[in-house]
């Protein structure tokens, strides 16, 4: 079965039945949005298009395939398949993974109990992210993470849709396999949200290395103790890093002589210093690389590299952040 | 002298004897098969009984899957179907296929058609069917909770079946078995 069709199959019959239609090449395609009584909506490479019943892309809203709240129905049953039960703790977050790494994001109305948010219904809009291996992409900025033939601290910082998760697994890969001089290690590979390995029933369906172990759907900050005090990795990968239980953690691994890569939400370290929760890695300069994306161009395009004092690396000339 | 051979006329005590002879054969023809009758039912009874008892096993260990393994319900068909043997386990194992085939059909429907689709390959009684594939209706359906209540429900149908079915197999194996016997050799005296 291709992506295309591998992915039409999570849709409701009569909007595969469009999605089929269409002509776009899916590798280029970022998001597909369904809403209650709202037009479909496709995003690729950072344009936003209608999606007419005829299985055309379209500027036009008028011309477009409204989605019926049925439809909708259908959809999250076929995405779960018939299993909502078992994403419930993601759906407390907001969002499912499906096989092949996919993240689905979901709004409707949430269900709050004393403890927090419990379940959520009438879900009335769809966010389909679709998951990029995109091999080679992170060529570019592994010669920036070594230093005297050892990996470096790195903290992948983007904006979302701006493809972190895909350079980090590339760089996973990359790390676990070896690449040019530098010889293969051991990663560890903490996957919450099984988007990196995006694993189904324990194997990986993406190519992270051969070196690479991964606790899928695990909860990062127990993840990362976990894979110290059990696999011995060289170097430990995280995607979305953000609480204080996830800062602990991190801690716990640097001071364990182990590497860390991971990724984090924001346009800048400024942003980053701006963050209660994460101020105190980079004033307290845990990461020794700090990689800012932005989707110019590209997915995963490499806006700017620092060094751990906020010097520039990348693009090369004069330049620094207040770091 | 009377000469022997094809077509020869037999003396009427020989032929009385040749007679009684097919009648005796007949009757015990007769009542071996309706004994081997009652006894092949009185088997059915307890295969009946014990795909009942395979099918509550198997609910259980669906049910852990679900609960304990958070399994979907293809990897969780597919988990327990694997582990048993029989046309029960493959209904598991095709019900798992049909969901990764992702045809776009309901869960419910796929269930009752492969339900249906066991016609006379299992023993189960008309009722124990319908039982059985109403379950679909409900199976997916909200949180982890309501699957666990859903086939709790279903596993307290099958133990009631179950200890009905036990409780009357000893009287019913005997009645088979005696019913075949007598009703032979009935059908034996009312025919010789």
């Amino acid at each position: 079965m291709d992506r295309k069709e591998e992915l039409i199959k999570i849709f409701s019959k009569d909007i595969r039945t469009i999605l089929r239609r269409l002509t776009v090449d899916f590798q280029q395609v970022q998001e597909i949005r369904l809403r209650v009584q709202a037009p479909l909506l496709m995003i690729c490479n950072n344009l936003e298009f209608y999606i007419t019943p005829e299985g055309t892309l379209s500027k036009r809203a008028d011309e477009a395939y409204l989605v019926s709240r049925q439809e909708l129905k259908e959809t999250l049953e076929y995405m779960s398949s018939y299993s909502l039960y078992a994403f419930e703790e993601e759906m407390k977050q907001g969002f499912i993974t499906i096989q092949g790494g996919h993240r689905i994001g979901i709004a409707g109305k949430t269900i709050t109990d004393e403890t927090g948010i419990r379940t959520m219904k009438f879900i009335s809009f769809i966010n389909v992210r679709l998951s990029h291996q995109v091999r080679g992409c992170a060529s570019a900025v592994l010669p920036y993470l070594y230093e005297c033939g050892r990996i470096l601290h790195t903290l992948i910082i983007s904006p979302p849709r701006c493809g972190k998760t895909t350079l980090l697994r590339d760089i996973i890969r990359q790390v676990s396999n070896g690449t040019g001089p530098e010889a293969g290690v051991t990663v560890g590979v903490v996957d919450e949200r099984s988007e990196i390995g995006a694993c189904y029933q324990g194997i990986p369906q993406n190519e992270l290395g051969i070196r690479t172990d991964i606790l899928d759907c695990c909860p990062k900050a127990q993840g990362m103790m976990m894979l110290i005090r059990t696999m011995s990795p060289q170097v430990i990968a995280v995607d979305e890093i953000g609480s204080r239980e996830d800062l602990e953690a991190m801690e716990y691994v640097m001071n364990c002589g182990c590497k860390l890569i991971a990724t984090v939400h924001g346009s800048s370290i400024e942003d980053i210093r701006q963050k209660p929760v994460l101020r105190k890695l980079v004033m307290e300069r845990w990461f020794e690389r700090y990689i800012l994306l932005n989707n110019f161009g590209k997915i995963g395009n490499v806006d700017q590299i620092y060094d751990s004092r906020g010097t520039r690396l990348y693009p090369i000339g004069s330049g620094s952040c207040d770091g | 002298m009377i000469p022997e051979g094809p077509g020869c006329i037999r003396s009427v005590p020989e032929a009385v004897m040749v007679s009684f002879c097919l009648r005796m054969a007949g009757c015990i023809l007769m009542v071996t098969g309706t004994s081997g009758y009652g006894l092949w039912m009185s088997g059915r009874y307890g295969r009946q009984l014990g795909e009942l008892e395979q099918l509550r096993q198997m609910m259980f260990l669906l049910k852990g899957q679900i609960l304990y393994a958070n399994a979907p319900l293809q990897e969780a068909f597919e988990a327990v179907g694997r582990r048993m043997e029989g046309r029960l386990a493959q209904l598991f194992l095709q019900v798992a296929d049909r969901i990764g085939q992702k045809q776009g059909e309901m869960f419910a429907q796929i269930w009752k058609d492969e339900v249906d689709s066991l016609q006379d390959e299992v023993l189960l009684s008309g009722e124990d069917r319908q039982s059985l594939a109403a379950l679909g209706e409900h199976l997916g359906f909200l949180d982890r909770e309501m699957q666990e209540r859903n086939l709790l429900l279903y596993l307290e149908q099958l133990d009631l079946r179950i200890q009905e079915m036990r409780e009357h197999k000893k009287e019913r194996c005997r009645l088979y078995t005696s019913l075949g016997i007598m009703s032979g050799l009935f059908l034996a005296i009312l025919l010789v």
